[in-house]
């Protein structure tokens, strides 16, 4: 069976997730060539156990990203089931290919078992369904959702110049504002109280924050007691009501009023040196510490992760 | 969050379709505008100007009238603007009803066509607030005896007296005051500008704090001729005006209700004690099915209202039924709500004791719950009680 | 000239999910919304409706209480509303996609604007497929489009930050969260929407031959619960807390 896997960059090397795409590959054993937009990665690519040929994509239309001639590119070199990260542009040239070879597709799995079922969570989280699929077919996986490949493999590269015309001009690359998300917005969100002691201290905050992209929010205590800590940051009762995948609160008691604001997050950790705070009531992740020591363990360790 | 309004007999299905969309349409200006502001603004005593804007904008001021810029929408849609506005804060929604119903309702009712031409679109668009002058600091359940006049001066009138607690008064461009002229009330437009006219604030209020509240004082106050309303003499003016505005509360109160009852079952449901949530207490439900039932009656009483509204088939009598009582619960399920949120009752994180505050305000303007009681009293006997010869 | 905004409704997010049987329960959903990120792509379409660049016609493809969702897109200044009525629930990616080709064609539109996925199938797959279908450029991630000449100019994520590109007709935009205001309704428009009549077709009427889905649901669940909470004591337990971060809960 084939397997055609899309490469995904990250910057001018190959970005992780691609190994766990011939990681999943090959749990439903299958010949796996890798399309490299490009040529980005090729190398690497051809060194991921499992994989069978690397096909690097020249041409100029892959100066930028442009799904429209991309896909046309890859759909005749498309074979059987076509896996792409579920990021955002793998997400839209995975849906470009699926139209252009008549395939139905599957976005953001998180499990694929031979016949083929695949699992994905639908409704924002809220429900998990599970589908069955034949090829010709697209698949766009999630990542870290999947063990990665190793290495030691030694594929064939195969250049191939079939670039196409670019409907998507790229006029201007506009570096981002270095604003820090909203709260509202974000999926990540961690939060000091007033056991930050003081204001400056959430420069440590800010500092986990930039690991993981994540928003900075605070208590009602920290806003009140603070004038540089900002009412837009406040998270609770006459705060904003957030729910995002993953709340981290920070020298934060839990009282009902903050509680009240965030308890709908998919995943609360708390860090709090006192183990009676009413946080560790409904953290799933408690860690008994002062944030002085946490904090610089939790930005190293998001760190190493990739 | 966006708001879920406790409504247990689908009352609001009730509604049309084009009145379910003009609730949705405040009911997200009050969440995502007004909600994040109104402590702020109760803390400081102010009403922001940004919500008069957006008020206008909207096109929901001086809901029920026709014609002049002026929305044209049902007694029921205005119902629903003023409980999803007091839903927020009774301070918001009396802006909107003495616009309204008291500064934009007398002229649309009884003033010259030169004067609706003038003033109704400015007032409908938000770009010029009005207020209504008709309570004294001698006279208010008997404004029949107010002494603030008029003289005719050939070309001119002259006002002498005070008003007082009057909403709008000091943020508005022009005031509808009631005034003895030669004995008889009329009503006068007065401009911010015309010369004698101040209108001071009243401050240290407990209540209605996210409101203007004023005085308007009147020396020698010159205003032209054409600034008295026509079309009305005696009482039958003011009160025209304030049915409008009480038919409004009627509804408003079961927006504040609402809004108690939101934070109390929340609350209840989140609060542990002796390691159980409150709202797993019998006594603390008893309270909560309390106010379930209340609201549920009043909002019944408040939409079947709306209908005899919109089909012209109402006496003031059935006005003042629905605004005492949905007031009167409304506060009492105040109360009872701060009471569930404790200690937390007491603070702004919760809503519940500016709510409460409010509705002191609003069980004693328009009418006083005691003054509808008699009304209600005179309706069923004939005899009226609110005086007697000593 | 024709710009068309594909709306979908979905549960509120907000809402409550409900699994009976081996599907979500739609009956129990409290409160149905449009999909927040079509929102912005509603917003953009009236922006460029304003400048110029034609007519607009909001298109649902979904049961009968989607009409509403058009009313309120009315409300706020469509000029034409398309409802195809059909459940799309058990449907996959080509069939969804060959309805709503069929009903931007039947309106004759080629500026298209949609959400980058919709909030129930978290996919995504829509936007860029119809796009790819009609041979129109695909802008996606998209938080801004104006008017440029005769085509237009977009803002779009990058992993520099964004970057604006340019496309002529036909062309998709599918919008991210935008940091636009999304206009309200007021009673002037809500008055209108009573008077605007929604077009209601079948798949029929728009001459789509649907096939069969090819993607089966199986079965929707409830997500798995959650295992109680875990406390760990010390500043070295940060490390365990984090791995079980990524290979438990799989949230970072």
């Amino acid at each position: 069976m084939e397997i055609t896997i899309i490469a995904e960059a990250s910057g001018k090397g190959l970005h992780p997730v691609t190994e766990q795409l011939v990681g999943a590959a090959s749990s439903l054993g299958g010949v796996i060539t890798v399309l490299c937009p490009g040529g980005v990665g090729s190398n690497d690519a051809s060194e991921i156990s499992g994989v069978s040929k690397v096909i690097s994509l020249q041409g100029d239309c892959f100066s930028s990203f442009d799904s429209g001639s991309w896909s046309a590119v890859m759909a005749p070199l498309s074979q059987g089931m076509v896996m792409a990260s579920s990021s955002p542009s793998g997400r839209e040239l995975g849906a470009q290919i699926a139209s252009k070879i008549g395939a139905p597709i599957v976005q953001d799995i998180t499990g694929i078992e031979p016949g083929y079922k695949v699992t994905r969570s639908v409704y924002s989280g809220k429900a998990v369904e599970t589908s069955s699929l034949t090829t010709p077919c697209v698949v766009t996986l999630r990542q870290n959702a999947f063990e990665g490949a190793s290495g030691g493999g030694s594929a064939e590269v195969v250049v191939v110049d079939n670039s196409t015309e670019v409907s998507v001009a790229v006029k201007e690359a506009i570096a981002k504002a270095g604003e820090r998300m909203d709260v509202s917005d974000a999926e990540i969100i961690i939060s000091g109280g007033r056991g930050m002691g003081e204001p400056s201290n959430f420069s440590h905050l800010n500092e986990v924050a930039d690991v993981i992209g994540a928003a900075v929010g605070a208590s009602r205590a920290a806003v009140d007691t603070w004038d540089e800590i900002p009412h837009s940051m406040q998270v609770g009762q006459t705060g904003k009501t957030v729910n995002p995948t993953l709340y981290i609160a920070v020298g934060i008691s839990g009282a009902i009023q903050h509680l009240a604001g965030m308890r709908s997050s998919k995943y609360i950790v708390a860090i709090n040196k006192d183990p009676d705070a009413p946080i560790f009531g409904v953290a799933d992740y408690g860690i008994v510490a002062t944030w002085e020591e946490a904090l610089p363990a939790l930005k190293e360790e998001l760190g190493k992760l990739s | 969050m966006p708001f879920e309004a406790l409504d247990f007999y689908d009352v609001d299905s009730l509604l049309t379709e084009e009145e379910r969309m003009v609730r949705d349409m405040v009911r997200d200006f009050v969440d995502n505008d007004v909600l994040p502001e109104i402590e702020h603004a109760c803390r400081d005593g102010v009403f922001p100007d940004q919500w008069r804007v957006t008020l206008g904008e909207m096109g929901i001021l001086g809901a029920p009238l026709k014609g002049y810029g002026c929305p044209g929408l049902s007694y029921a849609a205005y119902g629903v603007i003023c409980r999803e506005l007091e839903r927020g804060d009774s301070g918001l929604r009396s802006f909107a009803s003495v616009q309204g119903s008291l500064a934009m309702y007398p002229i649309w009712d009884f003033g010259s066509e030169e004067q609706k031409n003038y003033y109704l679109p400015k007032m409908a668009s938000g770009e010029w607030i009005g207020c209504f002058g008709l309570t004294e600091p001698d006279y208010g359940s008997n404004p029949g005896d107010m002494i603030t006049r008029a003289e005719d001066m050939g070309d001119h009138y002259v006002l002498n007296g005070a008003k007082m607690w009057i909403t709008n008064g000091s943020i508005a461009q022009l005031a509808v005051v009631w005034a003895k002229l030669d004995g008889v009330i009329r009503g006068f437009i007065v401009e911010k500008d015309d010369e004698g006219f101040s209108a001071p604030e009243m401050k240290g209020k407990h209540s209605l704090k996210a409101s203007v509240t004023s005085e308007l004082v009147f020396q020698d106050c010159k205003i032209p001729k054409d600034r008295m309303l026509p079309g009305v003499k005696g009482l039958r003016g003011p009160f025209s005006c304030l049915n409008n505005a009480r038919y409004g509360i009627s509804w408003g109160a079961v927006g504040a209700a609402q809004a108690c009852f939101d934070s109390a079952r929340e609350y209840s449901l989140s609060r542990i004690q002796f390691e159980h949530p409150i709202a797993s207490y019998q006594l603390v439900q008893n309270k909560l099915s309390w106010m379930l039932r209340e609201i549920t009656k009043a909002q019944l009483l408040a939409y079947h209202l709306s209908q005899k509204k919109d089909s012209g088939n109402w006496i003031p009598e059935h006005i003042s039924l629905a605004k005492m009582n949905n007031v009167d619960i409304a506060l009492e399920i105040a109360r009872v709500a701060r009471d569930i949120h404790g200690a937390n009752g007491i603070l702004d994180e919760y809503p519940v004791m500016r709510h409460m505050a409010n509705l002191e305000s609003v069980k004693t303007y328009e009418g006083t719950h005691d003054i509808h009681n008699l009304i209600l009293g005179r309706h069923i006997t004939g005899i009226q009680a609110f005086t007697r010869e000593i | 000239m024709k710009i068309a905004v594909l709306l979908k409704q979905v549960p509120d997010t907000t809402a409550k999910i409900a699994v009976s049987g081996d599907r979500v329960d739609h009956a129990s959903v409290a409160k149905w919304s449009t999909s927040p990120y079509d929102e912005y792509a509603l917003e953009y379409a009236l922006q460029l409706k304003e400048a110029g660049a034609g007519d607009l016609v909001a298109i649902t493809c979904g049961p009968d209480r989607a009409a509403k969702m058009l009313t309120d897109a009315a409300a706020v200044g469509v000029d034409s509303m398309l409802h195809v009525v059909a459940d799309t629930a058990e449907m996959d990616s080509k069939q969804i996609q060959s309805i709503l080709v069929a009903a931007i064609n039947h309106c004759e539109a080629d500026v298209i604007l949609c959400g980058k996925q919709a909030a129930d199938t978290n996919s995504g797959s829509t936007g860029p497929g119809i796009a790819s279908l009609m041979g129109a450029a695909c802008v996606g991630m998209v938080s801004e489009v104006t008017v440029e000449g005769d085509g237009f100019s977009a803002l779009r994520a990058s992993s520099v930050g964004n970057e604006r590109v340019s496309v002529s007709r036909p062309c998709l935009f599918a919008f991210d969260k935008a940091s636009t205001e999304l206009r309200r309704p007021n009673v002037k428009g809500i008055m209108m929407a009573k008077r605007k009549v929604i077009e209601t077709v079948s798949t029929d009427d728009l001459g789509i031959n649907l096939e069969e889905s090819q993607v089966n649901i199986v079965s929707h669940d409830s997500p798995p619960e959650k295992p109680p909470g875990q406390k760990f004591e010390g500043a070295d337990s940060v490390r365990t807390v984090v791995l079980k971060l990524r290979e438990e809960a799989n949230v970072i």
